[in-house]
Parts: C-alpha cells; sequence; structure tokens
C-alpha cells in the first residue's frame, strides 16, 4: 500500500516510564474512513497510544506518520492543526467557560484575523468571527445542545460534558478524531446517544475515528476493524467478530486459567 | 378576500397575505442560535408548494394526513397545505410509541404521514407493515436520515419540487382548490387520551376552529404587532386554535422556540403578549422563584423582601378589596416596580404578556396573588378538546374559586345531574368511526341546538361564573343520591396554608360528608404564638377552640361554593400528622384511604353519631423504633346548617 492512502500510521512504536514498558513494538494502520477501536484491559496501553499519536508523549522508538507527515516529534498544537482532534477520558473542557467558549476556543487554529484587526473588529475580522459563530452553531444544532449553549461547563452533568468535549474536538474539523472512553460513566440512555452521535460524525462528516472503549457489545456494533492491546503489546487486530473469538483476546480479558 | 368572508383556514393565509402584506414578518424560528424570519408571502409559497406537491402525489378532498412532529414553521404549512387540498390534518403527540402511532395512523385511515425527523421516521418504519395505507412519509429534518434509502421516506422539499412544477403548469390550481373548501369541511382530527380505552378522534372543522378565535378574540383582543410563541403541544387542540387560528386572523407573529429544551430561554427572548401554562407549570415558576431568590445576592434578598409584602398590599387593594391605592402605596409599588417586579417578570419572559391563563387543575390563590403582586393577571380557562374554550376570566372578572364565564357565543348548562353542557360554534362535529361514542356525547335539544356534554361536573355561581369540581365518574354519591366531589373538597381545602391533609368521608351509606383534617404544624403554630395562644405539643394545638374557629372559616369559605348537600357538615382536627412511616400517606403522599378509614373509625363514627367529642387512642411509632401510645380527647365541630352559613356570607 502506499504512504499517502493510509490515513494514520504507526511503525514499531515503543514507550517506556522508566523500568515500565507502556508501549512495545506496536504497529497499526488507519484508512480513510475507518472507524477503529483500541481496546485491552486496564493498563494494556491505549491511553499512552493516542497520546503518542497527538504528541502528549514522544515514543522512545519507532514513528507516527499522518497522511504522509511524520508527527512523531512534532507538539501536540502542531498536530491539532494538521488535523487530528481528540477527546479525554476525563474530560478536559475549560470549567469556568460557557459551552459556547468551549466550543470556540477550538476555532483558534483556524482563526487568522490579526490582533489589531481583532481590535477594530472591522471588515475581515468581522467576518471572520461570524463565520467561526456559524461553524460552531453547527455542531451545537448536530449534538442537540442548544438548550446549554450558554451555561457553564462546570454545571453541567458529566453526560453533557462528554457531548461538548466531542463537540469541541468536533469545531476543530478535524480529519483524524481520537476519542478516549467516551462513554464512561454514561446510563444506557446516554450511551446510545452518543453512539448515534458517533456514527453520524462519521456518516455526515467523513472523520476517521480512532476510539477506545470498554463496552464491548458498542466497540462490536459501531467499529469496523479491532485492534487488542495487553501489557503494551499488539495481540490481535482484525474485525470484530474474528476478535470476538480469538484466543488470546480472550485469554487475556479473561486470564490464563480460562 | 376579506377575512370575514374567509372562512376556512387556508382561505384565512390568502386574506392574511393581502391584509398584512407580503412582506411583513409572520413567523420566526431560532436556528443556529439566531431568530430567522419567515414572511407572509414565504409561508404562503411554502404551503402552495407543499399542497401542489400532496396533490401531485394523489391527495385527494376528505384525505387524511397525519402530522407528527415538534413545534416548528413546517407543522403548520403541512396542515395548512393539507387543508388547502380539502384534506385533514391529524397530529400526533411525538412522544407516542410506535404502536400508539399506528393505531392513530390506521384509525384515521391516512394516506400520507409527516414525520419530523430521524426519531420518528424510525418508529414509523417499525410499524410500516401494519399502516399499507400509507403511501409516503415526508420529513422536514433530514438530520440522521441521509443513508436511508426507503423510498417511502421523501424530504419535504422533494415535495415542494413537485409542488413546484405542478404550479408551473397550472399557476391557479393552488387558489382553486382553497376556495373549493368550505367551512363545514373538516380540518384537524385531535385524538383524545382516552383514560380508558383506545383514543377517540374528535372531528373538528374549520367552523368550529374560526369560531372559538372570533369569539375569544371579542373578550381578549389581539394584535398584529403581538408577539406568541407556540411550545404547546401542536397536536393539542389549543395551540390550534390560540395560535395557529389567531395568527392567521389577526396577524400576530407566532414564535418557534429552537428545541423543546430552550422553551423557557427562549420565552425570556420573545416576552410573548399572550400564552397558557397548566396550573402546575404556574406553581413551579413560583417555586423558581423563591428558590432562586434564596441563592440570589444579599441585596436582592433585602428587595425581594421589602417590595414583595408591598406587591402583595396593592393588589390585594386593587383585585380583592377593590379599593382606590392611595398615594403611599402608589409611590412604594412604583419604586418596587422598577427595584423588583419588573426584573422578575423579565427572568420569567412575563414582562409585555396581557392574556395569562391557566388550565388544567384549579390553581392555588397563592400562586394568582403572587403574579399579581410583581403585576401579572392569570386567568383561568377551561375547554376541551370537543367544544375547544368553554369558559374564561374575562377582563378584570377573576375569581379565585371559579373558572369564569362562557365567551360569547357558548351557552353553557348544568343538566339535572350536575354535568356541564356547553353549546356554541366551536362544538365538534363527532368522532370520527364512533357513532356510538358521538351520539353519547353530542345532544340536539327541541330548539335544533347542539350540545356537548362534556363530562364535568360543576355549577354556577350567583355571579354566572362556573364552579368546576371534577369529571362527572369522580363525583361520590351520598346515602340521599346526591352527589358531592371529594377531590375538589380536599384540593380547595389544601390551599389554605393552615392545612395540610385533609380527607373526605362520605359515600352511600352515610347522610353528609365529613372531613379529617391534618393542620400544618408550622403555620399554625405561627399563627398562634403571633396571637400569645400559648400550646405545648402538636396535640394540644389542635385541640384548641381558637384553631378550631380558624379553621372552621377555612371549611366555610370552601363551602360557601358548593351547594348545600356537597358541604362538609362536620369535621375534627386530628391528634397527630399522618404519616408515610405508619403507611397512612404513600411515599408521594397520597392518601391510604382505608387504612385511615379503619384507623380513625372512631372519630369517624361520633361525627355521624352528633357526639362533640371522642376518647382516642392510637398507637404510635417514634422516629427510633419505639411503640407508644397517644391518648387524648378528640373534639368533633359541627358547622351550621347550610341556610345559616349562606346568610354570614352576605
Amino acid at each position: 500500500m502506499p504512504e499517502t492512502s493510509r490515513h494514520l500510521s504507526v511503525r514499531n512504536v515503543s514507550l517506556s516510564f522508566g523500568g515500565l514498558q507502556a508501549l512495545n513494538d506496536v504497529s497499526f494502520d488507519v484508512n480513510p474512513g475507518e472507524i477503529v477501536a483500541i481496546i485491552g484491559p486496564n493498563g494494556a496501553g491505549k491511553t499512552s497510544l493516542l497520546n503518542c499519536v497527538n504528541g502528549f508523549y514522544r515514543p522512545d522508538q519507532g514513528s507516527i506518520t499522518f497522511e504522509g507527515h511524520e508527527v512523531t516529534r512534532t507538539p501536540p498544537h502542531r498536530i491539532a492543526s494538521l488535523g487530528i482532534a481528540r477527546t479525554f477520558q476525563n474530560t478536559a473542557l475549560y470549567t469556568g467557560l460557557s459551552v459556547l467558549n468551549n466550543l470556540l476556543s477550538a476555532r483558534h487554529i483556524h482563526m487568522r484575523a490579526n490582533f489589531l484587526q481583532c481590535l477594530l473588529y472591522w471588515g475581515a475580522a468581522r467576518r471572520e468571527d461570524i463565520a467561526h459563530r456559524a461553524m460552531v452553531e453547527e455542531i451545537i444544532d448536530f449534538l442537540e445542545i442548544e438548550h446549554i449553549r450558554k451555561a457553564i461547563v462546570g454545571a453541567l452533568p458529566h453526560g453533557l460534558r462528554k457531548r461538548v468535549e466531542l463537540g469541541r474536538a468536533l469545531a476543530m474539523e478535524p480529519r483524524l478524531l481520537l476519542l478516549d472512553e467516551p462513554m464512561t460513566g454514561m446510563n444506557q440512555e446516554e450511551k446510545e446517544d452518543m453512539a448515534r452521535f458517533i456514527l453520524d460524525v462519521h456518516e455526515q462528516r467523513q472523520i476517521t475515528l480512532v476510539l477506545i472503549e470498554h463496552d464491548m457489545g458498542l466497540v462490536m456494533d459501531i467499529a469496523q476493524r479491532v485492534v487488542v492491546l495487553d501489557f503494551g503489546v499488539k495481540i490481535a487486530e482484525g474485525v470484530p467478530e474474528d476478535i470476538r473469538h480469538n484466543e488470546a483476546v480472550i485469554k487475556a480479558y479473561l486470564g490464563e486459567a480460562a | 378576500m376579506d377575512m370575514a368572508q374567509a372562512d376556512t383556514l387556508p382561505k384565512r393565509l390568502i386574506a392574511a397575505c393581502q391584509k398584512f402584506g407580503k412582506q411583513q414578518v409572520a413567523m420566526r424560528q431560532k436556528d443556529r442560535g439566531v431568530w430567522r424570519e419567515f414572511t407572509w408571502g414565504q409561508s404562503y409559497e411554502q404551503v402552495q408548494r407543499l399542497a401542489l406537491g400532496l396533490m401531485s402525489l394523489g391527495l385527494k378532498r376528505g384525505d387524511k394526513v397525519c402530522i407528527v412532529g415538534d413545534n416548528d414553521p413546517q407543522y403548520f404549512w403541512a396542515q395548512l397545505a393539507v387543508q388547502s387540498c380539502g384534506g385533514v390534518a391529524v397530529g400526533i403527540f411525538t412522544d407516542s410509541t410506535p404502536p400508539e402511532i399506528e393505531y392513530i395512523v390506521q384509525h384515521s385511515d391516512a394516506a400520507f404521514v409527516f414525520a419530523k425527523d430521524q426519531e420518528q421516521c424510525d418508529k414509523l418504519l417499525t410499524v410500516r407493515a401494519n399502516v399499507p395505507a400509507v403511501r409516503s412519509v415526508i420529513y422536514w429534518e433530514a438530520k440522521g436520515l441521509w443513508n436511508y434509502s426507503d423510498s417511502w421516506l421523501m424530504s419535504f422539499e422533494s415535495v415542494q419540487a413537485l409542488g413546484q412544477q405542478l404550479n408551473s403548469e397550472q399557476p391557479e390550481l393552488f387558489e382553486r382548490s382553497v376556495m373549493d373548501g368550505r367551512p363545514d369541511d373538516l380540518a384537524i382530527f385531535c385524538y383524545t387520551s382516552g383514560t380508558t380505552g383506545q383514543p377517540k378522534g374528535a372531528m373538528i372543522s374549520h367552523r368550529n376552529l374560526l369560531a372559538t378565535c372570533d369569539q375569544t378574540v371579542q373578550v381578549d383582543p389581539r394584535f398584529e404587532t403581538d408577539e406568541y410563541l407556540s411550545f404547546l403541544p401542536p397536536a393539542w387542540i389549543t395551540e390550534n386554535g390560540l395560535g395557529l387560528a389567531f395568527h392567521l386572523r389577526v396577524g400576530m407573529v407566532v414564535n418557534f422556540p429552537e428545541s423543546p429544551e430552550t422553551v423557557q430561554e427562549n420565552l425570556r427572548e420573545i416576552a410573548p403578549h399572550a400564552l397558557l401554562f397548566s396550573a402546575r407549570l404556574w406553581e413551579s415558576l413560583v417555586a423558581l422563584v423563591q428558590v432562586r431568590m434564596g441563592e440570589s445576592t444579599w441585596i436582592n434578598r433585602i428587595l425581594y423582601r421589602v417590595f414583595m409584602p408591598i406587591g402583595h398590599k396593592v393588589a390585594s387593594l386593587r383585585f380583592e378589596t377593590r379599593r382606590p391605592v392611595d398615594l403611599g402605596w402608589r409611590v412604594l409599588h412604583a419604586l418596587g416596580e422598577v427595584a423588583l417586579f419588573q426584573p422578575l417578570r423579565d427572568k420569567m419572559g412575563l414582562t409585555r404578556v396581557r392574556s395569562a391563563y391557566s388550565s388544567g387543575a384549579a390553581l392555588n390563590p397563592d400562586v394568582i396573588r403572587f403574579f399579581r403582586a410583581i403585576g401579572v393577571s392569570i386567568k383561568q380557562l377551561y375547554g376541551s378538546t370537543e367544544g375547544q374554550v368553554h369558559t374564561a376570566h374575562i377582563g378584570d372578572d377573576v375569581k379565585f374559586e371559579t373558572v369564569g364565564k362562557p365567551t360569547p357565543g357558548m351557552s353553557l348548562k348544568i343538566a339535572d345531574d350536575g354535568e356541564i353542557w356547553v353549546s356554541g360554534g366551536s362544538v365538534f362535529h363527532g368522532y370520527y368511526k364512533n357513532p356510538g361514542a358521538t351520539v353519547s356525547a353530542l345532544v340536539t335539544d327541541s330548539e335544533g341546538r347542539r350540545w356537548f356534554r362534556t363530562g364535568d361536573a360543576g355549577h354556577l355561581d350567583p355571579d354566572g361564573h362556573l364552579i368546576y369540581l371534577d369529571r362527572m365518574k369522580e363525583l361520590l354519591e351520598l346515602a340521599g343520591g346526591q352527589k358531592y366531589s371529594p377531590q375538589y373538597l380536599e384540593g380547595r381545602l389544601k390551599f389554605s396554608p393552615y392545612v395540610r391533609d385533609v380527607m373526605t368521608v362520605g359515600g352511600a351509606e352515610r347522610a353528609f360528608v365529613a372531613a379529617l383534617i391534618n393542620i400544618d404544624f408550622g403555620n399554625v403554630g405561627r399563627w398562634a404564638e403571633k396571637r400569645g395562644l400559648a400550646y405545648t405539643t402538636f396535640t394540644d394545638l389542635t385541640q384548641k377552640p381558637e384553631v378550631y374557629e380558624l379553621i372552621r372559616k377555612e371549611v366555610e369559605q370552601v363551602n360557601r361554593t358548593l351547594p348545600a348537600a356537597a358541604r362538609i357538615r362536620r369535621f375534627v382536627l386530628l391528634h397527630k400528622e399522618f404519616d408515610a412511616d405508619e403507611g397512612e400517606l404513600t411515599r408521594t403522599r397520597k392518601l391510604r384511604r382505608n387504612l385511615l378509614s379503619d384507623r380513625y373509625g372512631e372519630m369517624i363514627t361520633a361525627m355521624y353519631s352528633g357526639a362533640d367529642a371522642v376518647q382516642v387512642r392510637a398507637s404510635v411509632k417514634y422516629r427510633d423504633g419505639r411503640e407508644g401510645t397517644v391518648e387524648t380527647s378528640v373534639r368533633v365541630a359541627a358547622l351550621e346548617s347550610a341556610a345559616t352559613v349562606e346568610d354570614s356570607s352576605r
């Protein structure tokens, strides 16, 4: 496969914290328009892997390329402007700001007007401001959060915060979206809503998705391909149906005795 | 076309375009955070294209079309388009389950269904096999439906594109079809939420809808410059009458909320001139203000504490004693207006409200007083799907215990058994495919007047105001055959701040109504302290003659609104409070009547035997789990006979 047609390519990535080997020679590819799930028991290295992809961690060895660009040593904010957005396991929003301002903050990478233009709020700066707000309003409509547009994020329940965080990631207009446990701590109805939003994001916006999720039912329903990690090692990769019956995966989840 | 000659809703749309101007704003909807406007011209064009689109899909005069969706311009356009073709629009509530939708779609013989979005389309797809008569499902919000390839689903725009084409071929077809409409053509079916059995489809004609509007506007004028927020379910008759019909008649701008969750916020932005809330909603607004005030800054709390009593004082002078307010009070009130009343009204979106209505359950007088104090006069409205608006408080003629007088053009009478009958232009045409129910609901008298039997019980007070009691089937009968309403008696008594719970006793073995009353310890306690009335325990307080006198006045006030036979004749003030821990109440504070009748049997017997007092021994469970007994004497209060009560009230 030619290098450019691979959206994201992770090659032989290893990462250690002191004596702890978090990732050990992990390789996998994500094709444009795919939904790939990364699963594995607690401490398997899933979040570390995402952190390597969006530049929070620098791998000790190996390389990561996104659309042909080497991003292994690129700082996170540069990676964000290349088109990779992410959400966090424990939401990382500006809790003191309104939902609207949280979403607008994601537009920062797309803002072009300079200080003086913004000061005068005239011409291009004004047009740009309106365009960004319109884009954010599209997302608010898409995620059905009109009623909390002006609410302060700190006062929102967990399920809605997760939705706002997805909204902020979408406001960056990414081509690749990394979701770290988008459904933790949600009840069944909230999970179903979230799953519907994720599928809609994928369908309507043609965004490639990589997600970490523990709810196996959901993973099997929405992922097209699954990568399984255990103690930092990739132990399996394939379509959900194969993963379900994979001996190594069952062993990793249920232990040796099973 | 003149508005008066426009005798169907679509004709009124054409007349409205001429009268108010095609460039004038007719509707607004908040979308992507901005209020977007639709002019009368745009409304007309939307309806025209959609109607012609439906015609090219084969909709015939008299066909039924179901609509399930939230309050959106598209809902009203769809309804008017269907009616322009001579069809009947059948509203379905958005929270209906697939089987409920299936029932209405099947029963109404719908040829098409408008379904707002993916959620509603999915429901229809689930029941598709059982509704073969439906030719297409038309949606107006495409989100999530991009990948549905089913040709049964069509978009609003694709139907309108068909209409556009037909319009270019036959440009006069739309208006000709509208002009073919007759006032007695059926306009909508409203399926009533039957508590027993399947819902019934009330058939309502254009004449019915326009009659309500023309009658109500005489006593409650609306203007072209008025704003209205459409948030009641559009499948409900009220939104059709007070919303759409008024919009077409007087040209008020109809605003649509951004989503059902943003109604409260949008209400504040629009500050409508007319609105209708359920009694429950008015009550919760008061509670909300009180809670928010408690959490507010100290300066706000002080303003609230200083000016609320002034608001109450001035309101009671104006509305209750109806005396002129002297200058001092007026100055203070003007200060309050700036400091408190206006800001409070603004928070609730009530700054411009002229017609504030409450419907559903009876409204607590304290809630009415609260809103009067901040400058909003709430009026009661009583009506039904079948007869629309029956009575309302007109102008300043507001009485707490009534639901007002019949609106002009409505006649009202109380049948011999106490049932309320109404007659007028708004009375419906019967239930669709249910002649049995139609015959029992509609009666034609010897003069040829059609009366609708509401199934509600009530009576008229000396001023011609209607006092609504309850549904007929909820009334109970006394030994002499007279009827009384436990719900009314208990509900009204509980409006008193001094009464916490009431259980009425009566039934077919007893000659009159008696009541077990629980006083409100906090309020009665404070009342006693203010008067220097010493008491030791709850039990002691309940048996004070002064407290009996206090409660007697409350009972008499309720009695005064009732015919003699339905009044409370004897009551006791219970020595202990009803307690959910002892199983006397459910956790939601509903009375466990059978258990209470057993437990307080001696008192009930005493009330009917004419005794003055009764010795009671009751076991009580203390909080720490121990059991004990309370022994005390409980007095029985007898109220004066009906005639003397009548006298004392004069």
